[in-house]
């Protein structure tokens, strides 16, 4: 009489392990996926409230920090005490619209490890710490907020680099916004504001935006021609007033027309001190995209870079440019395809500024807890030679002839040698993309510049990199060197 | 396991929920309060007082079963507290008013033997028919007695007493005296349902008049369906009725008849119900349909994926976010909360009371009592699959309560009763 009823029980008992299967597969085997899904709050609503570690420069501002709530004395709120001028590289920590910046890529760092949970007490009685970790950033302060002030609102970014670490001094976007303003209840308002804002001040331009470079690209062209022994400041090539694209009836001229020097010849070291276009998209074609590749894949372009977070790829294409001259020739005056964001053509400076090594820029400098104890500290790598010591160094004072004499005079500092490169790339917008590269002093250098002012900036047409990137380039490493002496 | 060990049981679980309670209001806002104790001496009370009606009136039943019953709903308290705090203060009434009603059953069949529910039989199911029907009376008429719509179901019957009013979800003691009936009339007409002469390979067929008590079940359980838009209640009478019927003939023909006739009805009410196809659609596919129907099964899945291994901890954990957690939900608030740990346990104790009913059903010699502790042993594992596969996806969800974990107090009055009967079952086969 058993029987029927002893098989229902198999059936049902069958039916709980299937049950124990199914939670087994949602709990262990397939939890991470579900607590990973964009969809699930839990894990940020877990994070809203925590405390979460400082942000500070290494003159020991704090950008970032979190206070006790006055609301609620058990929770906690992140200010952001620097606001706009450090809003791109700090980024935000919001609970709407997720993290950014430094907040985001050293989220696991700057996390609290405290759940409340009986690990966390058995992580107290075994004494770990489970209070959270902070940043100490590579970041100039004082250097970071006068790049801010000196852009003036206009759109366009600085970036400052140690030529032989690659410690980011100063990485500033402009315009920019207050990340305080995306904490709060409003912040999906503000964040919608921002995005319809034509000056689109939430796009990080220093780090996160390819520009065509321009003039400062000539900087990699002629390291190719001294590397490869094509030519030397003196050599002399003839100085047309309009350079002929081949296989095409477009032409190069001068910026604002005219010739070179006279006409007849003229040396490449007064068309890099002058930056003439027609003398360096002859010198492109005469070199090959192939050689000029191999300098420009050396300074990273066409490679990813290890930063604390994506930064697009500078372009050369050389593959597109073997076969085609006339492109070849408008690439060789940093136009045409060539792209690279400015902390790129920063880290090109540096490369000459370091004798030709290549250094990979870093933001932040050590990772400290709560004691104020180093729990890490980055060391600084080397991607790499890009050109010859002997190359570099001819170079650097081809770049300090352009300040004493050339287009970019208004980087001058007095007594100081600074080196550099102007570049006014056509841009999308009203105005040209103004650019100055440079590093100082030339005997030692301490800081390798690129300033960038995107669309022509408050003068719009006119614009040009030696009249409103230089003079921004100068104020910064005046500052800087005063500050560091 | 020794009466007295069962007592020491009870004590550990008024001492779980009232640790639960007491981490809950530690994770809110770190203080600790009078709900501590409580919720302690509520779940002592209750579960003592019905161990002690126990060793009281039914002294040889078994010792198995008070102790997971309270742990479940210790445990189901736990998150009832955390999830919402005023329906908690009603539970722990509904926990004392439930072990009332159990330890009455008890001390009513004191004397007397479970036998006597085999005599009046029809007098039972003429009230559970009749219980049934109470929520569909009108919603507003002049009578105190009324019909309730929650979530569009006609589950619920409201008593208005003019000072306070009463929810009551009839169908929960519906449920237990249409089992009553069933073994009733299954012990009396056993031989001749058992007689099934058409044999198709080795299955063995009944005759079809024979089948009439299984069509009229089915009747019923779509007119529950179509009346009262309950799916589960619907599937959990005749999947009881299908097994008890198995269970007394052995007839595997019952099965097979009762299994397709479920199926025709599953697949055409899918296409003829928009509430059963939203089921469908939700249970198949709740990522693609998150924004709909989909979202109560995601989020059940996000808490317990998130819940993980150990949880999140009680009152740390977000199952707020699934809609009724507190109720068809539970297991999920479990799971994120007590984690991998909590839903194991939970249904390693629902299957050990499950275990126990049908060793009294085996041990039975009575065919009444046989029928009886099996089909309400059955009623509530059915159940117990049914929303906790619901949950995990196993099945489409069927919006029926956990028994003892779930807010409700009907539910919590019926399972006790249940629990009640199995343990005066118990006694009286003792030998």
């Amino acid at each position: 009489m058993n029987g029927p009823v002893r098989r229902i029980s198999i059936g049902i008992f069958t039916s709980f392990c299937v049950l124990l299967l199914a939670v087994t597969w949602i709990q262990v085997v397939h939890a991470d996926t579900l607590k990973a899904d964009p969809r699930n709050a839990r894990p940020a609503l877990s994070e809203r409230g925590k405390e979460r570690g400082l942000i500070v420069t290494i003159d020991g501002t704090v950008v970032a920090e979190s206070v006790v709530d006055p609301a609620d004395p058990r929770s906690f709120v992140r200010t952001y005490p620097e606001g706009e001028a450090f809003a791109h590289v700090v980024g935000y920590n919001s609970f709407l619209l997720g993290d950014s910046g430094l907040e985001e890529a050293y989220a696991s760092v700057l996390r609290s490890k405290r759940d409340l949970t009986i690990s966390d007490l058995l992580s107290v009685i075994l004494g770990r710490d489970l209070r959270p970790h902070s940043l100490e950033m590579t970041v100039n302060g004082p250097l970071q907020r006068a790049a801010y002030e000196a852009l003036a609102g206009q759109a366009g970014a600085v970036v400052a680099l140690d030529p032989k670490t690659g410690a980011v001094l100063a990485a500033v976007s402009s315009p920019s916004f207050d990340p305080e303003s995306l904490l709060g209840e409003d912040a999906q308002e503000m964040w919608d504001s921002l995005l319809a804002d034509p000056e689109s001040p939430l796009s990080d331009r220093a780090t996160k935006e390819l520009f065509a470079p321009g003039s400062t690209f000539k900087t990699v062209v002629t390291a190719t021609a001294l590397d490869t022994g094509e030519a030397d400041p003196g050599t002399e090539f003839p100085d047309p007033l309009e350079y002929e694209l081949e296989g095409s009836t477009g032409t190069i001229s001068n910026y604002g027309g005219g010739y070179c020097d006279d006409g007849t010849t003229v040396t490449l070291l007064v068309a890099f001190v002058r930056s003439c276009n027609t003398i360096f998209a002859d010198l492109s074609v005469r070199l090959g995209a192939e050689d000029i590749g191999i300098t420009a894949g050396a300074l990273g372009f066409n490679t990813d870079l290890n930063f604390p977070w994506t930064v697009p790829q500078a372009t050369y294409p050389v593959d597109d440019l073997v076969d085609d001259p006339a492109a070849l020739a408008q690439s060789g005056i940093g136009e045409r395809d060539v792209r690279a964001t400015p902390l790129h053509m920063a880290m090109i400076a540096s490369a000459v500024a370091n004798q030709g090594l290549v250094p990979n820029p870093y933001l932040v400098n050590r990772v400290f807890d709560a004691d104020g104890d180093t729990v890490e500290t980055t060391e600084p790598v080397s991607l790499g030679r890009a050109m010859a010591p002997a190359t570099a160094s001819v170079l650097a004072q081809m770049m300090e002839r352009v300040v004493t004499e050339g287009t970019g005079r208004l980087a001058a500092v007095p007594g100081v040698r600074v080196a550099g490169k102007t570049g006014t790339a056509e841009g999308a917008g009203d105005g040209p993309h103004a650019w100055f590269i440079g590093f100082a002093p030339v005997e030692n250098p301490t800081i390798a510049i690129a300033v960038l002012i995107a669309g022509g900036g408050d003068i719009g047409e006119s614009a040009t990199g030696g009249a409103v990137a230089a003079p921004i380039a100068a104020d910064l490493i005046s500052l800087w060197l005063q500050g560091s002496q | 396991m020794t009466p007295n060990a069962e007592g020491a049981t009870v004590v550990a679980a008024s001492v779980l929920a009232g640790f639960g309670v007491t981490l809950v209001n530690f994770a809110r806002d770190e203080s600790v309060d009078a709900q501590t104790a409580l919720t302690f001496l509520v779940f002592l009370i209750a579960f003592g007082g019905l161990h002690l009606a126990v060793r009281t009136w039914a002294p040889r039943a078994t010792t198995l079963l008070i102790a997971p019953i309270a742990g479940l709903t210790a445990l189901g308290f736990i998150e009832i507290y955390r999830l919402e705090p005023v329906r908690a203060g009603l539970q722990r009434w509904w926990i004392l008013i439930a072990a009332g009603v159990a330890i009455t059953v008890l001390a009513l069949f004191a004397r007397s033997s479970t036998t006597i529910l085999r005599r009046y039989r029809n007098i039972i199911l003429l009230v559970s028919l009749i219980l049934l029907l109470l929520p569909n009376l009108p919603i507003d008429w002049g009578f105190p007695l009324k019909g309730l719509v929650v979530n569009g179901s006609r589950l619920w019957i409201v008593l208005d007493m003019g000072f306070t009013t009463l929810q009551f979800q009839p169908a929960e003691l519906a449920k237990l005296g249409f089992v009553v009936y069933v073994a009733a009339y299954l012990a009396d007409h056993q031989k001749a349902l058992r007689e099934a002469r058409r044999q198709v390979g080795p299955i063995r067929f009944p005759e079809p008049r024979q089948l009439i008590p299984l069509v009229v079940t089915w009747v019923v359980s779509i007119l529950i369906l179509i009346s009262q838009r309950d799916l589960g209640a619907s599937l959990l009478l005749f999947a009881g009725f299908v097994l008890l019927l198995y269970a007394a003939t052995g007839t595997t023909g019952y099965l097979v008849v009762g299994g397709f006739m479920a199926a025709v009805a599953g697949v055409a009410s899918v296409y003829m119900f928009e509430h059963v196809n939203r089921r469908v659609v939700a249970w198949l596919t709740p990522f693609q349909h998150y924004d709909d129907e989909g979202y109560q099964i995601a989020q059940g899945l996000f808490a317990m994926g998130t819940g993980s291994l150990s949880g999140a901890g009680p009152g740390l954990g977000r199952p707020d976010l699934i809609p009724n957690a507190s109720t068809d939900f539970i297991f999920a608030a479990v799971g994120e909360e007590l984690g991998f740990a909590g839903t194991v346990s939970v249904i390693a104790l629902f299957a050990l009371v499950v275990a126990v009913g049908l060793g009294i059903s085996f041990r039975s010699r009575d065919m009444f009592r046989k029928l009886l502790a099996a089909g309400l042993t059955f009623v509530f594992a059915v159940q117990v699959l049914l929303i906790i596969g619901g949950v995990v996806r196993v099945v489409p969800l069927t919006g029926i309560t956990l028994p003892f974990m779930s807010y409700g107090g009907s539910a919590l009055v019926g399972n006790l009763i249940l629990i009640a009967l199995l343990l005066r079952i118990s006694h009286e086969e003792a030998t």
